[in-house]
């Protein structure tokens, strides 16, 4: 049965197009560009946060849209089950409205990036199935990707296997050098308690295809097909 | 009443706060010693509350709710009538 996508959109989100363009090529997917101040979720069988700068990144990445209708209605049906995944802006509105633990602040450097990354798939979620142990390319684009918690979050996180993607060096190592940002534990992303809310600062919709460089995007698309 | 706030939003001490080290480097290369840096925001906001008892709990809302992140800030607010 084909599978229905609630892609979100808040001002300044971009990459609802790119999330649209992608899943098309996923087999058994369709999607629907949903207003966030409007957007209902019954009837849809996952939830995506694409990335963007949502109020213009004002007070903080991602903090207006907490107080957008939206952010209760992503947390009704992540509490049913449903799965949501945010990228890059998006991860960044999980942390603010408490579905995810953390937060992303500035970049070390304090540089924007606007790379490619290497990952390695640490932990099996609803958006990243089978592929434990497995590495992926992805692009990013981000200079607030540094996610930071306290120890005891950290630990949590670390112990319930909530660390789905980890960036890695080209031999696999979770070295300094290999995060892009400064992440804790190099951290590129993380699942919720249960696994069905995922956030990542790298853009999966953005390596959906060889012509831009890469098809690891499709293994976390496909995942809800 | 009109109550005007004034909200502090600062890295909390053990969160990194590149921003303020930033700074730091950039007022040393002006031949300052600088022992270190924090940068935080400055959130003035005017609005209407019963009693400065209200405007506070107001402003409570304003700090927990939106301006300020609890994983990562901390703030403090001056509140007076307007």
């Amino acid at each position: 049965m084909t599978k229905r996508v609630a892609l979100l959109r808040f001002p300044g989100t971009w990459s609802e197009r790119d999330f649209q363009h992608a899943f098309s090529l996923v087999p058994g997917v369709e999607t629907e560009i949903l207003w966030h101040a409007e957007a209902k979720l019954k009837g849809f069988d996952a939830a995506i946060l694409p990335g963007g700068f949502s109020y213009g990144d004002y007070l903080r990445a991602g903090a207006i849209a907490k107080i957008s209708p939206a952010a209760a209605e992503l947390k009704r049906a992540a509490a049913e089950g449903m799965p949501i995944l945010g990228s890059c802006n998006g991860f960044q509105i999980l942390c603010e409205i408490g579905l995810l633990p953390g937060a992303l602040v500035r970049n070390d450097h304090l540089e924007f990036r606007c790379d490619w990354v290497r990952m390695r798939v640490e932990h099996e979620s609803a958006w990243a199935k089978g592929l434990t142990g497995q590495f992926l390319r992805m692009p990013i684009a981000h200079g607030e990707g540094n996610w930071v918690a306290d120890e005891r979050v950290v630990a949590q996180v670390e112990n319930r296997g909530q660390v789905v993607f980890r960036y890695v060096d080209d031999a696999g190592i979770a070295t300094a050098g290999a995060s892009p940002n400064g992440a804790i534990h190099n951290i590129a992303g993380i699942a919720s308690g249960e696994g069905n809310v995922v956030g990542l600062m790298p853009h999966p919709e953005r390596c959906a295809e060889l012509l831009v460089g890469g098809l690891d995007g499709v293994s976390l698309l496909q995942a809800i097909a | 009443m009109k109550f005007k706030a004034i909200i502090h939003v600062r890295p909390k001490p053990e969160i990194r706060d590149p921003q303020g080290e930033a700074v730091a480097g950039a007022l040393r290369t002006l031949g300052l010693s600088i022992e270190g840096v924090r940068a935080g925001k400055e959130i003035v906001v005017h609005f209407d509350a019963a009693d400065l008892t209200a405007a506070r709990a107001a402003v409570d809302t304003m700090g927990k709710e939106l301006l300020a992140n609890p994983v990562i800030e901390d703030y403090s607010a001056d509140v007076a009538a307007a």
